[in-house]
């Protein structure tokens, strides 16, 4: 066995936690809609890279990581609705919009709300992962370990049925 | 087309050219506006801290358990290591212990270069491992040392301690008769208390503790390692101790005072020469009985 910086290093463990335990966090969120839950799914999936941190080489911790919680998240039964908050918008811009443009907007705000909760967990997780979080398709393909096509496909089914529902309510 | 640059959009890879392509059409508007919107979202806030608390009150948990098998193999490794290192502890501490017999020298070197010359029946011992931090072997027997420049170097007998810096000299500590014979250099020695310093040309006897004759010695080495030994006015009993060390053979002394003194050498090659050496000055006869008896008797 060729010794190599693995993650029982506590260096290495702390700063794949730095790095990686919001995104997991948010990836679990995503998919259950519970905050707690996913907190809890984060340290399950930390204590099991702990425990294991001999046999799984530092590159493959990610997707160590994203595989255990996902894993996890499948075997726990309780989902509930995806709430999400949103950012502050800041900004002089703002100041210029009429009352009525910002309730409109409010009004399309919460209906988007609903319609995200009403998407498949697949759908909602990848679509939630490149807007909320920012991550191109090719990342998400990877730690969905699907192809890149497949999370084309997942961005536009998404956005089709967001928009019918917005319609619609 | 648009199905494309919808998926650039996403991407944060899109042109400003191709974004008014896209805006062209309603229902990408819409994309473009449900897209934007959901940006500005945020999941609930993740407390990082914490889970991070909880997890090392969990981990610190996890790494006290070790699998049976892995244990053992530990245990393994860690028992055969501190047998390796009690080893090397033992070979490296071990004290270096040289003997020379009746009727027989040896020379020695020590760690430091400095020489020991033992003579007969003598013994040194000292330590390799420190001897560079602490030069000090002891002594028992007789030995000349030609001490290397450097740190303290003692000699430590029963009788007493003999300490210089760089220097060449006699020791011989038998039984209560300890004489120390300075060759070169500046020789210091401690007995019962007391301390003499002993130039170079300059020899002291002390006999159960007590400075019984100091004199000046003109050779430049003991004659015992000219293959010959000196005496001054020494008691004949010190003579024949030491004629039976240097032939291994036992002298029996059929005279009335052993006290008698003797001044002269004898020699360590020739049993028939030393004895006449000694016993004609003395007017006193000797018989060689056999190979290892000798009998020393008055006319």
């Amino acid at each position: 066995m060729i010794e190599e910086d693995n993650v029982c290093k506590d260096s290495i463990y702390n700063k794949l936690f730095q790095n990686l335990s919001t995104s997991i966090y948010n990836f679990i969120y995503f998919k259950c809609g519970d905050s707690s839950q996913a907190e809890d799914l984060v340290q399950e999936a930390f204590i099991k890279l702990w425990e294991n941190c001999a046999k799984v080489p530092q590159a493959k911790a990610k997707s160590f990581l994203y595989t255990v919680c996902n894993n996890s998240f499948l075997n726990e039964i309780a989902h509930k609705k995806v709430v999400l908050n949103y950012a502050e918008k800041t900004g002089p811009s703002i100041n210029k919009q009429t009352p009525e443009y910002l309730l409109e907007e409010k009004e399309f705000e919460k209906k988007l709300q609903k319609a995200l909760a009403n998407l498949t967990e697949g759908q909602r997780t990848a679509f939630l992962m490149n807007r909320i979080e920012g991550k191109k398709y090719r990342e998400i393909a990877e730690i969905l370990d699907i192809s890149v096509k497949a999370v084309e496909k997942r961005m536009s089914q998404a956005l089709e049925s967001l928009r019918k529902e917005i319609k619609n309510i | 087309m648009n199905e494309k640059l919808l998926h650039k959009f996403l991407n944060n890879e899109i042109s400003d050219a191709e974004m008014e392509t896209l805006q062209a059409t309603d229902m990408y508007r819409d994309y473009l506006k449900i897209a934007s919107t959901t940006s500005t979202m945020q999941t609930p806030a993740f407390n990082r801290e914490r889970v991070w608390q909880k997890l090392n009150e969990n981990t610190k948990k996890q790494t006290k358990i070790i699998s049976l098998p892995l244990l053992r193999s530990i245990i393994q490794y860690a028992a055969i290591f501190a047998l390796l290192f009690a080893g090397y502890l033992y070979v490296t501490h071990l004290d270096v212990s040289v003997t020379s017999h009746v009727a027989e020298k040896k020379n020695l070197t020590l760690p430091d270069n400095s020489e020991v010359v033992l003579n007969a029946d003598s013994k040194v011992i000292y330590n390799k491992k420190s001897w560079n931090k602490k030069r000090s072997l002891s002594l028992k027997g007789e030995a000349f040392f030609k001490v290397a420049k450097g740190k303290k170097f003692d000699v430590v007998t029963d009788q007493g301690i003999v300490s210089v810096m760089g220097t060449q000299f006699n020791v011989q500590s038998r039984e209560n008769h300890f004489h120390i014979a300075c060759y070169e250099g500046l020789v210091r020695v401690t007995f019962d208390k007391q301390e003499i310093q002993l130039p170079a040309g300059n020899s002291v006897i002390i006999e159960n503790g007590v400075v019984i004759a100091q004199q000046n010695i003109s050779a430049t080495q003991p004659g015992w390692m000219l293959n010959e030994s000196a005496f001054e006015n020494s008691p004949l009993i010190t003579i024949v101790e030491e004629l039976q060390r240097q032939y291994d053979i036992e002298v029996v002394l059929k005279i009335r005072d052993k006290n008698i003194l003797f001044t002269g050498t004898f020699t360590h090659t020739n049993l028939e020469a030393a004895l006449k050496t000694i016993c004609v000055p003395l007017q006193l006869k000797y018989s060689i009985d056999d190979k290892r008896g000798v009998t020393i008797y008055e006319d």
